[in-house]
């Protein structure tokens, strides 16, 4: 093994016993080599998914709940938008334009035949007609309607005025439009105006954008790892202060129970938790809460019966220090460390355990965006729609390794020697 | 004979061979061990037990109202409760959960068709032992295999690589996994199938005898159930065998790297000895020790992910069983099924800790 400082363990972890947390992290590139990019990484990922769930309108396109387009478009796929197509002299613009009085010729639409094109037709034709003979205008809109297999066929005779009107899908015809420079379109006929591209990751199954409610989604993640993180710290933290330092029945009840509730699978108690105080968002922090408050207890009181007998609580109890001037001066201080690298860690673990909960229906009330929602109502069209399993899965994973990597970081720096759990 | 049973011999054989040799075989250090180490298993149970049932009934919410659903009247909720005990005090319903607890009596299904929890659990739990114990074995053998070569290879692309793999693994939310896993295999190349312990046909062939579809199809010799349960079980397995598997690469590697710093491996390779076998045959010999240890303690990994795991591939185990109840609000079955992971949980870790004791002669004086 060569001497050098990088690779002898002995001696530089015994310098970094000497240094505070802050100049640990900025020296933490010295001691090894290519691991500082790691959390800063995992650092640049947490921001940003905290930005996120604080401002999801700035980049959300639509709101969670917001119906923006038809069910199940594939993900970059165009929505069909029925638009009408006609030659370059025709004045029409609208279907409402072709509109003829009583005992005029009907006017010739054609159609690809079967398509939602042609469904978007006969709806809005005979809504229009309907307007028309309440309005007693003496104009009726009763199409002709030609049905064609191709669109090829179909544009050829609009262009040969065969036709006087085609209803197409906008995109479809802006493929061909080239070729056909004596065609334009009108107005859509159902008033809807395609999004520029489609959608990132497309519609659920009522027509919302999947990619909006992901975004939406993070503010919900983020707020129950955070609270829920740190509602167990606050219980955890002091606990295992006093059961590390004051010891005997009081220290070896609580760690039973603890003991206990750590060996136990956490997501099946929240899930009988969560049973049984019904479904919402504060339920499913406080059974998470619960379920974590070990975690904290187990690492503190570690840390405080290590610390106990240092020389330095020695001396300060000689000079007469009080018991809560030991825990809160001496003691806590240095806690806080290993609780911060923990703290990131867990609140990955919260989140996972949260989507786990609400996968299975028991977390937060069905009408909130949430990951796990999204991905258990994806699940029942996982046969026609990949689309929404695939992304809400992605953003828990990406999330949660964010908050992981960014504590596996931060304890190989602070701590090498403190690699478990 | 109740399939419960065989699946308490198959478990309990071994735990009272090991518990055997100990008390033949070892030394007094080790007998007590031993005994302190049930002593702190049994409050274990206990205390989640107790706190189970006191969640259930110190938190809002009706059990037997929500059994009864809104048609309900109060005269019938009133003679549920009677018929559930319900209205006795805390403390007498306290005990008589505790009594019925040590002699297995779960009592009925609250709703449905008022089945005793025991038969249905008998049924449910060797579905779930069918998944956790290929599940496990598949974990091991990748995470001690994987962890070692990582250590061997110490800051090379393949430790690189290996450690991303168990960190991605770790982040991995495990029903969306195999969600994934169903979409690829399931639907879009269409090799395996996605829900189910086995063939719904082939399993009218099958004589249930210890509900393990595998043992019973072995057992009688139907080839074709064997072959569909172990499709069956590929997806399943795959899913939480490698979830499980990254925290196993993590504890693995380390615990090797540990070893390959101390002295003797130094003295092992001064003497020639080639590389592979410093790596495989020393060190990660020695390193097994914590290993088994902290393995042990994943535990709770292993239970969470079968629950979820169970829900994702429509298997009829104890953690489907345990949603499905929850959505019918039978809260007598769920604490039962509670009360039985949290005997699980407790008998897994004690066998762990046996074969510790076993394996580390530290232990022994």
């Amino acid at each position: 093994m060569p001497a050098s400082d990088q690779n002898n363990p002995e001696i530089w972890q015994d310098e970094l016993q000497h240094v505070g947390f802050v100049r640990r992290l900025l020296m933490a590139r010295k001691w090894y080599g290519a691991d500082w990019w790691f959390v800063a990484i995992s650092a640049v990922m947490v921001l940003g998914f905290i930005f996120v769930a604080l401002f999801p309108d700035l980049i959300a396109p639509y709101g969670p709940d917001e119906i923006v387009g038809t069910s199940f478009l594939a993900p970059g796929a165009y929505p069909v938008v029925p638009v009408l197509l006609v030659r370059t002299d025709s004045t029409a613009q609208a279907l409402m334009d072709l509109a003829v009085p009583e005992n005029a010729e009907r006017p010739a639409i054609g159609v690809i035949m079967g398509g939602p094109t042609a469904t978007a037709l006969r709806e809005h034709a005979q809504e229009i007609d309907e307007q028309l003979t309440s309005g007693k205008t003496g104009l009726r809109l009763r199409p002709r309607i030609e049905r064609y297999a191709s669109l090829e066929e179909l544009l050829n005779d609009v262009s040969s005025g065969k036709l006087q009107a085609g209803v197409v899908d906008l995109h479809e015809f802006e493929k061909l439009a080239s070729r056909y420079p004596q065609l334009r379109t009108g107005d859509s006929i159902t008033g809807e105006t395609a999004a520029a591209g489609g959608f990132l990751m497309g519609t659920n199954e009522i027509g919302q954008d999947v990619f909006s409610r992901l975004i939406w989604g993070t503010r919900v993640a983020i707020l129950v790892g955070f609270t829920s993180s740190i509602l167990s710290l606050l219980a955890g933290l002091p606990l295992g202060l006093m059961a590390g330092y004051l010891g005997g029945t009081f220290d070896r009840l609580l760690s039973l129970v603890m003991d206990s509730l750590y060996a136990f699978p956490g997501l099946i108690l929240a899930i009988a938790v969560t049973a049984v105080l019904g479904p919402s968002m504060y339920n499913v922090i406080l059974a998470i809460a619960v379920l974590y408050v070990p975690t904290y207890y187990r690492i503190v009181r570690g840390q405080t019966l290590a610390v106990k007998e240092e020389v330095y609580i020695e001396a300060a109890r000689s000079i007469g220090a009080t018991r809560r001037e030991i825990l809160w001066r001496y003691i806590y201080p240095n806690v806080i460390p290993s609780v911060a690298i923990i703290f990131s860690v867990n609140v990955a673990d919260a989140i996972l355990t949260g989507a786990g909960l609400s996968f299975l229906g028991l977390g937060m009330p069905p009408t909130i965006a949430d990951w796990g929602i999204d991905l258990a109502r994806g699940q029942r069209f996982i046969q026609t729609a990949w689309w929404l399993i695939t992304y809400p899965g992605l953003a828990i994973m990406l999330v949660v390794l964010a908050f992981t990597m960014m504590g596996e970081g931060l304890m190989e720096i602070y701590n090498p020697k403190l690699r478990e759990r | 004979m109740k399939p419960i049973s065989f699946i308490l011999l198959i478990l309990g054989v071994p735990l009272a061979l090991m518990l055997l040799y100990v008390f033949l075989k070892g030394s007094m250090g080790l007998r007590k061990y031993i005994l302190t180490r049930i002593a702190l298993t049994l409050p274990m149970v206990f205390i989640l037990a107790s706190l189970v049932f006191f969640i259930m009934r110190v938190l809002p919410g009706d059990p037997v109202r929500s059994a009864l659903g809104p048609r309900g009247t109060a005269e019938q909720a009133e003679h549920m409760r009677q018929a559930l005990g319900l209205d006795k005090p805390l403390l007498v319903q306290y005990g008589i959960f505790l009594k019925d607890m040590v002699t297995f009596n779960f009592g009925n299904s609250m709703v449905g068709g008022h089945r005793p929890i025991i038969d249905e659990m008998s049924e449910r739990f060797p579905a779930t032992l069918e998944l956790i114990i290929p599940s496990s074995i598949v974990a091991l053998v990748i995470g001690i295999w994987g962890g070692t070569w990582a250590a061997a290879r110490r800051k090379t692309i393949v430790d690189y690589s290996l450690r991303l793999y168990s960190v991605i693994i770790y982040s991995l939310p495990i029903f969306w996994f195999g969600l994934m896993l169903q979409l690829l295999f399931g639907i879009r190349f269409k090799l395996l199938p996605v829900a189910g312990r086995i063939d719904p046909v082939i399993r009218t062939t099958l004589q249930p005898v210890t509900n393990l579809y595998m043992i019973d199809s072995i057992l009688s010799g139907n080839w074709p159930a064997l072959a569909s349960a172990l499709s069956h079980l590929v997806l399943p397995t795959i899913t939480l065998g490698l979830v499980l598997s990254g925290v196993f690469v993590r504890i693995t590697r380390i615990n090797v790297i540990e070893t390959l710093q101390a002295d003797y491996i130094a003295a092992a390779r001064a003497r020639g000895i080639r590389e592979r076998v410093v790596v495989y045959g020393h060190a990660l010999k020695n390193a097994m020790i914590p290993v088994i240890t902290l393995i042990g303690l994943q535990v709770a990994i292993l239970l969470a992910g079968a629950v979820l795991t169970e829900t994702i591939f429509n298997w009829p185990g104890m953690g489907g069983y345990l949603v499905q109840r929850i959505s019918a609000r039978d809260y007598t079955a769920v604490q039962s099924v509670i009360a039985m992971f949290a005997l699980l949980v407790a008998l897994i870790s004690l066998l762990v800790d046996l074969i510790y004791s076993l394996l580390d002669p530290r232990v022994r004086y």
